[in-house]
């Protein structure tokens, strides 16, 4: 089969959406069949050998946080040649209304179109704003997945329709192999918790733990916060205590390898999430490495937690409740083993090998449909045809 | 004065003229995209009764619910594509029939049969699957052929021409203990 899959966000930072393009791409490459990935990245940046570049992005804010996106005429062009290049059986679109490639790809795209909608906090506004010129380009979507139900109900309120719910997937068995370290493994006197993310983003739940800390320190003196991901130590340090800032490590930004390691090692590694996560991938990571996991109740993270079976679950954005639970959790090993062995098991629903079953499954539904339109309708009309010689003459 | 009045109304007719061709080719698309998903929902129905067929015949069920499923599935496949109310009638009742003769007994007898049983059930749930996946992308195509040809500018003009308003496939289709991970 030959795939075309776009992501709208940048290849030169790591974010949810961009691993999952990549992780889908290498396990359908595995799978023997033929992956081209369009994406926005930087010219210096180092790409797969699956990646093309559509250009350069720039950072801007949009749906409530500053995403790296590209799009103008120069781009809109490159992605028309890289449709026309691929003569892809299929384009899986990711975000398609994010004013990206993926929005540009649309556009282009004539073949069958399965698009995949990560978001659960969709901007009504822009939408709304937007609508009669996306309406069109979006019925040209054969096929709509959401990777879970709240990325479905925005789907449903916003579009109209309807979308086949398939989950975010993970490579179980690279977690679950991540060698230990340590310089990061808890003792009874100095156990360890691991934040992860974009600390200076809100929404990933840096002041809920911040504003926790104290207490918890208060209990357990010797804790130590691994904290890992982008972001500046000192902006944090200066919102806590001198006690909370002191029990802090700032990890920086780590490679996957480490992040696999981490999470591994530590204690418990708490997801303080508030709000905007529409799945979780982190958690079922975080399960694959046989971590306890502790996070806030968001609706996502208790579907994935198997309504807190396969973790710890608090009250979203109540410090007192993340203190109490992180203290609990830190006092009774047994309990943490349970939770973990629990969490491993859970995450065998999430691996790649099963997730990519679905979307295949999906892919040969909408060529199938777009195959049996095709040969009814042969042969073309001259119309059509004229169209079709001029646009390529045009477009290369 | 005269000659401001032409050009305008040139640009009206040229204006009402792209209206028309463009909201033509997009009915036009949108028509082909649920005739491509009704022809997928097709195979995947006549897929699904052959599946039930095969479980059916395959040994480990007993004879009166091996004889429900064949009646069901023989009905499905003997459908007429063209009633679609009466099919989805059909549709809905081998469901219930895989639901009925899937019980916790007939499923562990199923499972502990490597040979015959475990491949059976498993054709029957991915034909399931990919109907339920059929079905939901032909209804996505419906709603949004609907909605078009809904707008005054569209009936006005006429622009779906003779083609048929189509209408959703809505028939019982979950079948919860061939769910993954039960």
């Amino acid at each position: 089969m030959r795939i075309g899959i776009v992501s709208p966000y940048s290849f030169d930072v790591p974010g949810g959406v961009q691993l999952h393009v990549r992780d889908l791409a290498e396990h359908l490459i595995s799978l023997g069949h033929f992956v081209s990935v369009l994406a926005p990245a930087d010219d210096d940046t180092p790409l797969p050998s699956y990646v093309v570049s559509s250009g350069r992005a720039v950072p801007v804010r949009y749906n409530g946080s500053v995403a790296r996106l590209s799009f103008g005429p120069l781009t809109a062009a490159r992605v028309g040649r890289w449709v026309d290049a691929g003569r892809f059986d299929v384009v899986h679109l990711h975000e398609p209304v994010t004013p990206s490639v993926s929005v540009l790809a649309l556009w282009a795209v004539e073949g069958p179109i399965v698009a995949t909608f990560h978001t659960s906090n969709l901007r009504s506004r822009a939408m709304q704003a937007a609508y009669p010129l996306l309406r069109p380009s979006l019925e040209k979507i054969s096929a709509r997945i959401a990777v879970s139900e709240d990325a479905r109900r925005t789907v449903t309120t916003h579009l109209g329709g309807d979308a086949v719910v398939i989950p975010n997937g993970v490579f179980v068995q690279r977690f679950a192999s991540a060698r230990h370290r340590p310089d990061w493994e808890g003792t009874p006197q100095r156990p360890t918790i691991a934040f992860l993310g974009r600390m200076e983003e809100p929404r990933k739940g840096m002041p809920v733990l911040s504003a926790a800390l104290p207490e918890i320190l208060r209990e357990i003196p010797g804790l130590r916060v691994l904290v890992a991901g982008p972001g500046d130590p000192d902006s944090i340090r200066q919102k806590m205590t001198p006690q909370a800032a002191a029990a802090c490590e700032f990890l920086g930004p780590v490679s996957d390898q480490d992040k696999a390691s981490l999470l591994a090692s530590v204690d418990v590694y708490v997801a303080p999430n508030t709000g905007g996560e529409s799945f979780g991938i982190i958690l079922i990571e975080a399960m694959s490495a046989r971590a306890t996991v502790l996070a806030s109740d968001l609706p996502a993270f208790a579907r994935v937690l198997h309504g807190g079976d396969a973790g710890e679950m608090f009250r979203n954005e109540d410090p007192a409740d993340l203190a109490r639970a992180v203290v609990a959790l830190l006092r009774d090993p047994v309990r943490r083993d349970q939770l973990a062995a629990a969490g491993r098991e859970r995450a065998n629903a999430f691996d790649w090998s099963v997730v990519a079953e679905d979307v295949l499954a999906v892919y040969e539904t909408v060529i199938f449909g777009a195959s049996a339109v095709r040969t009814a309708t042969e042969p073309d009309s001259r119309w059509g045809r004229l169209l079709r010689t001029g646009r390529n003459n045009g477009g290369t | 004065m005269d000659l401001s009045r032409i050009l305008i109304v040139i640009a009206l007719a040229v204006l009402v003229a792209w209206y028309i061709s463009y909201g033509a080719a997009r009915l036009d698309r949108l028509h082909a995209r649920v005739e491509g998903a009704l022809s997928v929902l097709d195979a995947q129905l006549v897929r699904r009764a052959e599946a039930t067929l095969e479980l059916a015949n395959c040994g480990a069920l007993d004879a009166a619910s091996a004889l429900i499923l064949a009646g069901a599935a023989s009905d499905s496949l003997e459908a007429d594509s063209a009633d679609q109310s009466s099919r989805e009638a059909i549709e809905s009742d081998l469901t219930q029939a895989l639901e009925l003769a899937l019980g916790d007994e007939a499923l562990r007898r199923l499972r502990a049969d490597e040979i015959v049983g475990t491949p059976v059930l498993q054709r029957v749930a991915t034909a399931n699957q990919r109907m339920q996946l059929a079905r939901r992308f032909l209804n996505d195509a419906v709603t949004d052929v609907r909605r078009v040809r809904r707008k005054p500018g569209v009936r006005l003009l006429r622009l779906a021409g003779h083609a048929e308003l189509p209408q959703t496939f809505e028939i019982d289709d979950e079948l919860p203990m061939l769910a993954r991970g039960t």
